[in-house]
């Protein structure tokens, strides 16, 4: 296991090589080839195996390092290496993980979409995620900012089911810093994983990378919202790769956060407005699925006049006064109203109605 | 041989009176000021001999020693020249002592013997002692706003001999309109649209809340803010004044007739901290004080140094300026109503959903302004681009009057019950004033709970409730009141 580690930590690595390393068996005895100065593996640089020669040492202060943060490490072929990535051909040659990989044996859902998320956009992913933890399904998503953060959130006030967060640097990295505590919890109740070994900066290169994990890892993907050109279309093309079924949730054409899950649409993707629409995809048949109870207070008939309003875009204050023709005092209080009770939501000058 | 003259000098933008001596003795010729006189009025020594010598008067050759006495730490200023030059010419027997009793004399002297105005001239003449004050002819009109009917002017020092000698008369002061007056304010209705903002403004102006507009460019927040000193109510006569004392300090043009707009204030973001908030020496007042009982708008708030910003923060408390230094403090008035604009993120460019910064973008660009600075303003709301069809329609909203109107009678009922605007309510006042009950507790009650509202942000909006229940005409606040102020405090640049 430490040798995996070293493995995986070795300068110059690459996914590429690192998977090529550990497939030739037994990752200790690779290592001790290497350290021997054995080319273990066509096709590299004289430059890297003597950086790797000069690596003496480095495993033990790995695993020590993973000791310390509670980080586990598995490999190709090692003990409890999540079967769906087995079969992946460009899968990590080494995950480490802390929490349970045993999550990964359940039913195995992504949610993911941009970071700058509509106040809508995150509250579906919300709401999704809650839907489908309570049905026992893995949240698999990336743990960033938007709408991968909404739907750990959501999995994570369901009593069941166990999240699934495949970060970019190392697992004991906190990114983005305000999430450390949903880290932990997904730690605690499902599995945090990652191939870089722990202490890595999540460079931006490495996002992608992550990406092509999350899509191994899930068997359908959900688009909640997303630009035409974003991260979350390199898990989608990733996920079609793999023969991931991949859903888009559509929005309003007048959005760009919504462009590129209305062209998945528009290109033959299964449309999500409703967690049984994935559960469908899941092949699990629809009926008496658990699902989260809308427990928000009903608005008021001058409430729901003004909700009607919204005919689904964002809207700004002006217009609600100039559709509704009521004084701003009045759409401000009713406004006020419907936020505390969350049917809407503020954002720049901006109000949207929140369907869940 | 000996002269009391009775003069004044400039303290921050409070005059203090002060008694210029003058001794003309044996000794070796000479000419020294004591008394701590400050580096303008050191300067006199050379302008007072040059200017009696002009009026053609022989100068003493004899020891002459000029001491300032009164309260004020430093003393002085250029305005002293004109009594010393009096108290040389009563102490060298040159003109009856009685002649000056009971008058003070102001103002700075030329080479040539003329008088010159300067910075300060009402707040100088107002607290000058005396039942006659004599000051430069230009600054006649502006001393008469601090001294009245007291005030007499004189062009020059030939001037003051003759009247002093009793071959003329004090010139009556010409009663006319110098100075400037005041700016024309534009009219609300100009601006298309912004039903919301138009609404805030219309609260900030009534319960005197500092207020901050947020939106991309273009869509009229400056528009917004040149138009709110024209919903204030108009000054008072004591405001007017002080306004007017303040203007004189920092060395403006008296407005004439006396302001009755509140003033307003724009200093550019790249001012320094010192312009901003008074101070230099000797120290001036700066914008926050002469936007006193009017209005200081910070156009793009976000570019101005932070610590300008946190320097706000005291004057923002306390309503004054104090200015400490080694030897002396001063302290300037400074209640003004502050409006900030900035944009939403560094693109600036709107769409429905935001442009192409990130929510961290935005986030780190509205973090330039402080937690404890934000806590201040009890008004923050999000500007958005006006509908097409409120920009190119001629309709025309609300006119300036009819909201100055509402305005004016709300912050009159707020005065009659509290005696001042609702945003300056002590706290310990503020649960009589403003009783929350019922429905509108609930509200509070949940969103101190969901941690919505902190502690301060509670009593802000407390008091904005109450002035929201003022341009209504509601004697209780009630559910909807809080409900509207509660949305008047939107967040900023967190999410």
């Amino acid at each position: 296991m430490r040798h995996a580690a070293g493995l995986a930590a070795l300068p110059l690595q690459t996914p590429g090589r690192l998977r090529r390393l550990v497939k030739l068996g037994d990752p200790s005895s690779t290592w001790t080839r290497i350290m021997d100065g054995e080319r273990v593996i066509p096709g590299v640089d004289e430059r890297v195996w003597r950086a790797w020669r000069g690596c003496r040492g480095l495993e033990d202060a790995v695993a020590a390092r993973c000791e310390d943060a509670g980080i586990s490490v598995t490999w190709v072929g090692g003990p409890g290496y999540p079967a769906p990535l087995l079969g992946d051909l460009r899968g990590p040659g080494v995950l480490f993980h802390r929490g349970d990989l045993a999550s990964l044996a359940r039913r195995r859902v992504g949610i993911i979409g941009t970071r700058a998320a509509s106040r809508a956009g995150a509250a579906f992913a919300r709401r999704l995620g809650n839907d489908l933890a309570l049905n026992d399904v893995a949240v698999v998503s990336g743990l960033a900012r938007g709408i991968d953060i909404a739907a750990h959130r959501g999995a994570l006030v369901a009593a069941r089911g166990a999240p699934v967060a495949v970060v970019a640097g190392g697992v004991d990295v906190t990114y983005p810093p305000e999430h450390g505590a949903e880290r932990d919890e997904i730690a605690e109740r499902g599995v945090v994983v990652s191939e870089a070994p722990p202490g890595t900066a999540p460079e931006t290169h490495r996002f992608p990378l992550r990406n092509r994990i999350l899509a191994g890892l899930c068997e359908v993907l959900v688009v909640v919202e997303s630009r035409a050109r974003g991260g979350s279309m390199i898990t989608v093309r990733e996920a079609m790769m793999r023969d991931v079924t991949v859903l888009a949730v559509p929005g309003s054409p007048s959005m760009p956060v919504c462009d590129g899950t209305n062209a998945l649409l528009r290109d033959g993707c299964g449309p999500v407005t409703d967690v049984d629409d994935v559960m469908v995809a899941l092949g699990l048949v629809t009926g008496a699925h658990l699902r989260s109870v809308d427990t928000r207070r009903p608005p008021g008939a001058n409430e729901q006049f003004l909700l009607d309003a919204f005919c689904g875009t964002p809207r700004t204050c002006e217009e609600l006064v100039i559709a509704t023709g009521r004084e701003r005092f009045e759409v401000g209080v009713m406004l006020g109203r419907l936020e505390a009770d969350g049917w809407v939501a503020h954002d720049n000058g901006w109000w949207e109605a929140l369907t869940a | 041989m000996y002269a009391a003259i009775n003069s004044s000098t400039l303290h921050g933008v409070f005059g203090a009176p002060i008694t210029v001596e003058v001794h003309i003795g044996h000794g070796l010729p000479g000419f020294a000021i004591v008394g701590q006189p400050d580096e303008a009025c050191r300067e006199s020594r050379d302008r007072v001999r040059a200017a009696l010598l002009c009026a053609g008067i022989e100068w003493p050759n004899r020891r002459i020693t000029v001491n300032l006495a009164g309260a004020a730490e430093r003393r002085g200023g250029p305005t002293a020249d004109l009594a010393i030059a009096v108290g040389v010419l009563v102490a060298n027997g040159e003109v009856p002592l009685q002649a000056t009793s009971g008058t003070a004399f102001l103002g700075e002297l030329g080479l040539d013997g003329s008088l010159r105005p300067a910075a300060g001239a009402a707040p100088l003449a107002f607290s000058a002692e005396g039942e006659r004050v004599v000051v430069p002819s230009a600054s006649v009109e502006e001393a008469r706003l601090g001294a009245g009917l007291r005030t007499v002017g004189a062009a020059d020092l030939r001037e003051v001999i003759a009247v002093l000698k009793g071959l003329e008369k004090w010139r009556d002061a010409p009663r006319g309109t110098v100075g400037t007056s005041s700016a024309v304010i534009p009219d609300l209705a100009d601006v298309r649209g912004q039903p919301e903002a138009k609404f805030a403004l219309e609260v900030a102006a009534a319960g005197f809340h500092h207020t901050l507009m947020v939106g991309p460019p273009g869509v009229g927040k400056s528009m917004l803010a040149v138009r709110l000193p024209g919903i204030l109510p108009v000054l008072d006569e004591r405001a007017a004044f002080e306004v007017s004392m303040v203007r004189s300090a920092a060395g403006l043009p008296p407005q004439s007739p006396a302001p009755v707009c509140p003033p307003f204030r724009a200093p550019h973001h790249t001012s320094s901290t010192v312009s901003v908030v008074g101070g230099g020496s000797p120290v001036r007042p700066g914008e926050v004080s002469l936007a006193h009982n009017g209005v200081l708008f910070l156009d793009e708030m976000g570019e101005f140094a932070p610590t300008l910003l946190e320097a706000l923060r005291q004057p923002l408390e306390e309503g004054t300026v104090r200015i400490a230094r080694a030897r002396s403090a001063v302290e300037l008035p400074a209640r003004f109503l502050l409006v900030g604009a900035s944009n939403p993120c560094p693109c600036a460019n709107e769409q429905v959903t935001g442009c192409g910064c990130t929510p961290q973008m935005r986030h780190r660009y509205l973090r330039r302004f402080s937690g404890p600075l934000l806590d201040r303003f009890d008004v923050r709301m999000w500007l958005t681009r006006p509908r097409t069809e409120a920009v190119m329609s001629g309709e025309r909203d609300e006119p300036t009057t009819v909201v100055a109107a509402r305005v004016a009678n709300a912050r009159a009922v707020a005065v009659r019950r509290q005696g001042c605007p609702n945003a300056l309510v002590p706290p310990g006042m503020i649960d009589e004033v403003a009783p929350v009950t019922g429905g509108a507790r609930t509200v509070l009650e949940e969103r101190l709970r969901r941690g919505d509202l902190t502690a301060r942000g509670y009593h802000r909006v407390r008091r904005v409730a109450r002035t929201v229940a003022d341009l209504r005409g509601d004697d209780d606040v009630d559910e909807d009141h809080v409900v509207v102020a509660i949305g008047l405090r939107r967040e900023m640049g967190r999410r």
